[in-house]
């Protein structure tokens, strides 16, 4: 006896399938009844007769990948990668996406998903991101954590993998990713760990199969899963055409709150925030102001950690503020400290090393206390 | 009827004597030539001959041999012309032997007589040690600077044998020594507005022999910069300036009119360049490379990771030991090449910029550091971040400071060195890094932190050492210790390519 997800499953992992297909395949019949269709095994009824007649190549790409895919196999596969599969309709298919206009009709999950019943707030932004993002990423990812909030967000590099390396500083945290590929497919490589720690301590939710690798046009349709499934959407930094602003209309046209961080007009990683907060986005300027809107007590939050670096002197601290706004050249440095090029480059060489300051080709950016998870 | 005339011919840079024996036998008129010559020696026989004819005078109408000795060699080039043909008319008595004996004769023959000059005369006029020689006319320069013996200077065949039979004497062609015109117009570093730390970079990398990596946008400057480290350098004293005028000689790059290379060459080759153009070879005639010409002076590599990887790996030996060797089958040649390479790069392909403005992919940031090798990197003592000149900087004004300045630091800089030491900084061994550039407490911990926190490898580690003891000599520091304001400045000087994640590790 094969499980009816199984065939789910299986027809999920179809070459051109989309969501709209497979809900539709899935509409009124039973799994195994739509496996049948889809392989070619019955007659196709309408609208299915009409899809075949118009896309010629789309049944015999079908037969080919049920031939591929037998049910059984699949799910031995996602039992092999410990992924469960949940239909829309199972109990523990998340509440927040039953009612969306373009619900995935199953998800493959690694962990848990009723931590999805807490509060969720989303962390995005830009993969390319710079430091002061990815700290920022961090102190909220970690403040939030603190709060007992679900963060989610979507493990990809910089912003995202920063809030989640955030949150997971938190021992008590539960974060969840909603990924683009398999969700036993980590994607970038180097996150593989981090990917690890979250399916352990929360979940990772993804559309696909286990084994679907990473394709671009997988990752838009993600972002709307993860706007789908947050309460507030905190964008932190984001390019002015990023994935993350897709994340945000879908945030936008489905009720759920969007901030964004404020940053430099001449910052090329704010120019998306930046716009998002002229179109009306709320400013995320400190975890406050995110809690606040979830409703939740605001007396414990921007409770920091303790830092354990040396403070700098009055000189110093002007440095490290100059290069807090935005990265400094040295040469831009000394000109705003008024010294010499030498006492600058001591003094930026004492504040590298008290861990205030980091170089990347010749810029210079501040390091906060969250730097350890950024 | 027989006669062994000197010569030379140019193997790499190298001049190497050779005896051309002629014998002119009785037998069916024919002409061999022996001794492994290629192609261009063989077509000599053709010059030579209508050469000998149109200047008025007989070709012998006998067997004629020609062995150029030593026979076991390979050789090659048309500079053998004029010693065939002096070799032909002194076998068959047109010119008395007499008037041959320890004179060379070096120069290509025109089928009108005429004497052209060829590449290389001045390594060969070298190889014809204390014996007068005859030389082209537009040769005479880069002879005279190498000759032991006299040079004599002809214009054409008719002329040399007039001379040869005692019926002239030896024509006077202006030939004289031009007088050094100083040093050569270079561009000056005053043009450079702003841009405080490359100009330093390239005051250290001058003053202590430091291979200089930039690292910047397009449009920062680079290639402005690393054109000006020439004229920084000192000019070359007498042997190393020899040297060079051999090599360019060979390469047949316009010596200049005192006919000796003083000053330092500055040599760019495009991105496109082959591995054997830059390093030197060829199948045949093996030919010096860019490494070759750069030889006392400046090799900039604009575009570094533009260059083909195995181009760029070609580089290492040479960098490594200053020499080049070529082997190839029954050849085996050494080049010199002790050259100070400058090169520019991007940060990544989009051209990069401030943290957070490069659009580059992932894949394309991996592959474009994968370009220029671990091993070439480590090479570069400086790696200078350089960044578009502020708006400031470019409307004002005010001239930067002259590198006539900078060329006296520098000067002094190297004499400090080379008192203390003998060698340039960048020569130092590990070894005697504790002896001449000792650390203080606080330059001390500055390292330790960076090397604590994987910032610094061990090879970076010895790197930052050196600098900072050139940039403690410029400041005319003589101590065997360096100060930490010159570790500080020397840690500026590694600009890394790790980009947006945290987990890269710097050099």
């Amino acid at each position: 006896m094969i499980a009816p997800a199984a065939f789910v499953a299986s027809l999920a992992g179809f070459d051109r399938m989309t969501t709209n297909r497979l809900s539709g395949l899935l509409a009124h019949r039973s799994p195994e009844q739509a496996f049948a269709v889809a392989a070619g095994a019955c007659p196709a009824p309408e609208p299915f007769a009409t899809l075949f007649a118009r896309e010629r190549e789309l049944a015999a790409d079908w037969k080919r990948s049920a031939a591929r895919r037998p049910p059984d196999e699949v799910w031995r596969q996602c039992l092999d990668a410990g992924v469960e599969v949940v239909v829309a309709g199972d109990p523990s298919y998340p509440v927040a996406l039953l009612d969306d206009p373009r619900r995935p009709p199953a998800l493959f999950v690694r962990g848990d998903l009723g931590v999805l019943d807490g509060r969720r707030v989303g962390i995005v932004g830009t993969r390319n991101a710079t430091q002061r993002g990815r700290e920022t990423a961090a102190r909220f990812g970690y403040e939030l954590a603190q709060e007992g909030v679900v963060v989610v967000s979507g493990l990809a590099k910089g912003i995202d993998g920063a809030a989640h390396r955030g949150a997971l500083a938190v021992d008590e945290a539960r974060p969840v990713a909603v990924v683009g590929t398999g969700p036993d497919r980590p994607y970038p490589a180097q996150h593989a760990q981090l990917w690890e720690r979250v399916a352990t301590r929360g979940a990772v939710v993804s559309e696909w199969p286990p084994g679907t690798a990473p394709d671009a046009f997988r990752f838009p349709l993600r972002n709307r899963i993860l706007a789908a499934l947050v309460e507030v959407l905190v964008v932190v930094e984001s390019r002015e055409r990023g994935g993350s602003l897709i994340t945000a209309r879908e945030a936008a046209e489905r009720g759920v709150e969007v901030f964004a961080v404020p940053g430099a007009l001449q910052s090329r990683a704010a120019l998306g925030t930046n716009k998002l907060l002229c179109d009306g986005a709320a400013p995320a300027t400190e975890t406050a102001d995110i809690l606040m809107a979830l409703g939740l007590d605001r007396r414990r939050a921007g409770r920091r950690r303790h830092d354990p670096r040396a403070l700098p002197g009055a000189d110093d601290r002007r440095l490290i503020d100059a290069c807090r706004s935005e990265p400094r050249t040295l040469e831009a440095l000394a000109l705003h400290s008024g010294g010499s090029l030498v006492d600058t480059a001591m003094a930026v060489a004492r504040l590298e090393h008290g861990g205030w300051l980091r170089e990347t080709t010749g810029w210079f950016e501040a390091v906060d206390d969250w730097a350890d998870l950024a | 009827m027989f006669a062994s005339v000197p010569s030379a011919v140019l193997f790499c840079a190298e001049g190497h004597l050779i005896h051309v024996e002629v014998q002119v036998s009785a037998g069916l008129p024919g002409f061999s030539l022996v001794g492994l010559p290629d192609l261009s020696i063989r077509e000599s026989r053709d010059r030579a001959r209508a050469a000998v004819l149109s200047s008025g005078l007989p070709w012998p109408k006998h067997k004629i041999t020609v062995n150029l000795a030593p026979s076991g060699d390979r050789k090659a080039g048309s500079g053998l012309d004029l010693a065939i043909a002096i070799g032909v008319l002194a076998a068959s008595d047109v010119i008395p032997s007499g008037s041959i004996e320890a004179t060379a004769f070096i120069g290509e023959l025109g089928l009108d007589g005429s004497l052209r000059p060829v590449n290389g005369v001045a390594p060969m006029v070298g190889a014809v040690g204390e014996r007068d020689v005859v030389v082209p006319i537009a040769s005479a320069i880069e002879a005279h600077v190498v000759a032991l013996g006299r040079v004599r200077v002809v214009a054409n065949l008719a002329e040399l044998v007039d001379v040869l039979c005692g019926e002239a004497p030896w024509p006077d062609h202006d030939t004289a020594e031009r007088p050094e015109t100083g040093r050569r117009p270079s561009p000056d570093l005053a043009d450079v507005q702003g841009q405080p730390i490359a100009r330093h970079a390239l005051e250290i990398s001058a003053a202590g022999g430091h291979h200089t990596l930039f690292v910047g946008p397009p449009g920062a400057g680079k290639t402005m910069l690393a054109s000006r480290l020439p004229g920084l350098l000192p000019s070359l004293d007498r042997d190393r300036a020899l040297e060079v005028t051999m090599v360019h000689s060979a390469s047949g790059i316009p010596l200049p009119p005192g006919g000796l290379v003083r000053e330092p060459p500055f040599r760019a080759p495009h991105h496109t360049t082959s591995q054997i153009a830059l390093v030197g070879g060829g199948s045949q005639n093996i030919r010096p490379g860019e490494v070759s010409i750069a030889h006392g002076g400046v090799l900039f590599m604009d575009e570094l990771a533009e260059f083909a990887p195995s181009v760029l790996d070609g580089l290492r030996q040479p960098l490594e030991s200053r020499l080049v060797h070529v082997y190839r089958t029954g050849i085996r040649a050494v080049l010199p090449a002790d050259f100070l390479l400058v090169a520019a790069m991007n940060p990544c392909p989009c051209g990069g910029g401030a943290p957070g403005a490069c659009l580059c992919g992932d894949a394309v940031l991996h592959r474009y550091a994968r370009r220029v090798s671990g091993p070439l990197l480590d090479r570069f003592d400086l790696r200078v971040p350089v960044h578009r000149p502020a708006v400031d900087d470019l409307l004002v004004n005010e001239p930067g400071e002259a590198s006539a300045i900078v060329a006296v630091r520098v000067r002094d800089a190297r004499r400090l060195a080379t008192e203390r030491q003998g060698c340039l900084n960048s020569a130092l061994g590990v070894d005697r890094l504790d002896h001449v550039a000792g650390l203080d407490t606080g330059s001390t911990a500055l390292l330790r932190h960076e090397l604590e926190h994987d910032r610094l490898s061990g090879r970076g580690y010895h790197r930052i050492r050196r600098v900072a003891r050139t940039i403690a000599d410029l400041r005319g520091h003589v101590e065997p210790t360096v100060d930490e304001c010159d570790v500080a400045m020397a840690l500026r000087f590694r600009a890394t390519f790790a980009r947006s994640e945290p987990t890269g590790r710097a050099a």
